[in-house]
């Protein structure tokens, strides 16, 4: 199974939908990274993946290659599970 | 005053020699001290005593001045004594540079000139640190936490780009000057204007002086002249560059020129201003095709090289790529004449402007991108001046050795560092705001000539710059694995950097003014900090630093990015070196090491456009080297020991030391143990070639 990452801002008007989709995922018990881009490290990680808009959604496999992504958008939650179980 | 019967002559400063007279040590106490008169009169009588006692019969008054100096510390009138100081340098020193070249700054020549601005820089630079900054900023500069850049010209803000049609418009016209300019009629004039008026900034810019769109620009004063003569006019313009070596302190002036194929978006529908200051009535789209002939004459003149066929150093020419470069006729015969001079010479530096970005560039890599106000500004683009006031490098390795692997640590110690940093910016910004102020009558008249209703230098949207020195010896004493040896190494890089982004933006709106990161050059601070810490942190800071211990060639790696000796394929560096770049606002660079190599166009075209495409990179240049003979004056690749040619062991190494190209023999220790590590991708491009074809 893979792993998703959501990139969020606080003050961005899309990013409530990325929390509850993060809410959702972590019942499905899937893993979920959440990086708010203000900060150092949700920075430093939203660079790694040439994240440029927020919210963004990046779903990767276990050795961390990026499978797929939706940015500034956010996806719906069964897009996400098919993606992740897929893997 | 009284005086004294004292048998003694005093040689002054402004040199005579004088009857002694205590008098003048008690009158210099009190207007350049905050002490009383009666322990001014004391002291006076104790420092005569002393030199009564000495049977001296001729004494220096710098010397006078030293005893008094001795005297207020021993009285704890330590802020008296700041203030009493005298500022100068030991005649050894005065004689060791008269006679031998200096190595801070390799674009610095050696000659009387030179020496003059040496001089000055040494004792402005100590005046910086007396008197403009805090004891707690010289401090950290002195023991090395920070760097603060260009101290020698504390007067002067940092650097400048600016537009060519500010000439056009306003022609020549300086405060004080002894003789006014109209608006240039005619090519070649238009061209001496830029050149003088380089050469004034230079006198009034610590660094580089850039200029945006020149091909674009000199385009309305091109019509109907044949190739010949577009030919000559870049000739002109490369040459007249490249040997203003009369210049400041016999300096070339450090300069940019900035082309595009295109004409960008923000300056397609912009007014000509053509001969004479007038409009032309068309458009600057209007003018594609003169400003295309420009550039590549430009190139042609670059792929040529100078008289002896070597690169020309100045002015550095850097195009701009972008999408719009992409859909305009040409571009690809024009990408490969400007591939085929970048691995000919290295000359072209390739500024990646994707999406709607644009950019200015100027110095070894700074670039401002241009904002809604720029653009707007872009309609009159003499009104385009840009500029940073300072800069200022943080040691990154220091504080990993001080953290001991405590993450909390070392992001507090990061955020003190850099609350410093913009500490010493607040207080160089007070200073030239001091100088400022002096409008047409002050040092800075130049830059307070309001020819549009503006100030030349345009304070308010001025920037402050913060670098960071050695982030892979950062992450290799916190993490034990250089950036290049995990992925886990380079995003704990990255997030040194994200903090530091962070602390730029908060500490901007804070402070009101704008802080910037830039990829500091740090041509000898990167050897400066190594040599620090060698002092301060060994033994382990002995495994850390770069380069050869035993014959004092260290250095820490530039800015973020990776070792510089690694085996690593062109593309994988420009990529893991270009993830950093989105971060680092005001430029960053890749570099992509040549050697012997001579790539084909072809394989650099395609190296460009992939970088272009899928990287966030932010420029790259390619560095061949090249052995310049003295003797017979011929040029060839590879660095060597004599020449290929004539045998000669009269030989120059040239190759690109930071941002620029420059001889060997001018660098400094640090950058000679660099050069010697550097991996040359020498097989990789010819490699890749084949594997095109095949």
């Amino acid at each position: 199974m893979g792993k998703v990452k959501i990139f969020f801002k606080s003050d961005c008007p899309l990013c409530g939908s990325a929390i509850k989709l993060k809410d959702s995922l972590a019942k499905e018990k899937v893993q979920v990274e959440f990086y708010n881009i203000e900060t150092a490290e949700g920075l430093a990680e939203a660079t790694f993946y040439r994240v440029l808009s927020v919210p963004t959604v990046i779903v990767e496999d276990k050795m961390e290659n990026e499978i797929i992504d939706w940015r500034g958008k956010v996806p719906s939650v069964s897009e996400v599970l098919n993606a992740v179980k897929s893997l | 005053m009284e005086t004294t019967d004292i048998n003694l002559f005093v040689r002054t400063s402004e040199e005579t020699i004088s009857d002694w007279n205590r008098g003048k040590i008690v009158e210099a106490l009190l207007k350049e001290t905050l002490i009383d008169e009666s322990t001014a009169d004391e002291i006076s009588r104790e420092v005569e005593t002393i030199i009564k006692k000495s049977g001296i019969k001729f004494i220096t008054a710098p010397l006078i001045r030293e005893i008094v100096n001795a005297k207020l510390i021993e009285k704890g009138l330590e802020t008296a004594r700041k203030m009493h100081t005298r500022l100068g340098m030991p005649i050894y020193d005065v004689g060791n540079l008269i006679l031998h070249p200096n190595k801070e700054n390799a674009n610095v020549p050696h000659g009387p000139e030179a020496t003059n601005l040496t001089l000055a820089e040494r004792i402005k630079k100590e005046y910086a640190l007396l008197a403009v900054f805090s004891q707690e900023v010289s401090d950290a500069h002195m023991n090395g936490d920070i760097h603060i850049h260009d101290l020698g010209f504390i007067d002067r803000p940092y650097c400048s780009g600016q537009s060519v049609e500010y000439i056009k418009k306003f022609g020549l016209n300086f405060p004080h000057t002894l003789s006014m300019a109209k608006p240039a009629k005619h090519p070649e004039v238009l061209l001496a204007h830029l050149i003088k008026f380089s050469a004034a900034l230079q006198s009034n810019f610590a660094g580089a002086i850039g200029w945006d769109a020149v091909n674009i620009f000199f385009a309305p004063y091109i019509v109907g002249m044949s190739d010949k003569e577009v030919k000559q006019l870049a000739q002109m313009l490369v040459f007249e560059f490249s040997q203003q070596a009369v210049a400041r302190g016999g300096q070339a002036i450090f300069s940019d020129i900035n082309l595009y194929w295109e004409v960008p978006k923000h300056f397609e529908h912009t007014p000509a201003i053509g001969p004479g200051g007038e409009y032309t009535g068309k458009t600057y789209g209007e003018y594609e095709k003169e400003a295309q002939r420009f550039a590549w004459m430009l190139f042609e003149v670059y792929k040529e090289g100078d008289g002896a066929g070597r690169p020309f150093f100045f002015p550095k020419p850097i195009v701009h790529i972008t999408e719009k470069f992409f859909k305009t006729e040409g571009h690809l015969d024009f990408l490969y004449h400007i591939c085929d001079v970048a691995s000919d010479k290295g000359n072209t530096y390739f500024v990646f402007d994707r999406g709607d970005t644009a950019k200015i560039s100027e110095c070894c890599r700074l670039s401002f991108k241009l904002e809604e106000r720029d653009l707007e500004d872009a309609k009159k683009p003499w009104r385009m001046r840009y500029c940073a006031l300072q800069n200022v490098s943080i040691n990154l390795p220091r504080i990993a050795y001080l953290a001991k692997g405590d993450d909390a640590k070392l992001f507090n110690l990061l955020t003190e560092r850099f609350i410093l940093a913009v500490k010493a910016h607040k207080e160089k910004r007070n200073f030239l705001e001091k100088l400022l102020s002096l409008g047409e009558d002050g040092p800075l008249a130049l830059l307070t000539m309001k020819k549009d209703g503006l100030p030349y230098l345009r304070f308010n949207i001025a920037s402050h710059l913060i670098g960071m020195v050695g982030l892979n010896e950062m992450v290799q004493v916190h993490l034990g694995e250089e950036l290049h040896e995990s992925k886990r190494a380079l995003k704990f890089g990255l997030k040194v950097i994200a903090h530091m982004k962070l602390l730029a933006e908060k500490m901007s709106k804070q402070e009101g003014m704008r802080i910037l990161l830039e990829q500091t050059p740090a041509e000898s601070t990167s050897y400066r900090f190594a040599r620090l810490d060698l002092r301060d942190f060994s033994p382990f800071s002995g495994r850390i630093v770069k380069g050869n211990i035993a014959d004092g060639k260290v250095y820490y790696t530039n800015s973020t990015h990776l070792n510089v000796s690694i085996r690593l394929n062109p593309i994988e560096r420009v990529t893991s070196e270009g993830i950093f770049h989105p971060l680092i606002e005001a430029g960053s660079i890749s570099h992509v090491w040549l050697g012997e190599s001579h790539p084909s166009k072809e394989a650099i075209a395609d190296f460009v456009v992939k970088t272009f495409r899928y990287t966030t990179n932010d420029q790259i240049a390619f560095s061949p080297e090249f052995t310049t003979c003295n003797t017979c004056l011929k040029t060839s690749r590879g660095l060597k020991t004599r020449c290929e040619y004539c045998g000669s062991e009269d030989v120059d190494g040239i190759t690109r030391i930071t941002g620029y190209f420059t001889k060997i023999s001018s660098w400094n220790k640090g950058k000679l143990g660099e050069l010697a590590d550097r991996f040359r991708n020498e097989n990789f491009f010819s490699y890749s070639k084949e594997v095109a074809n095949s």
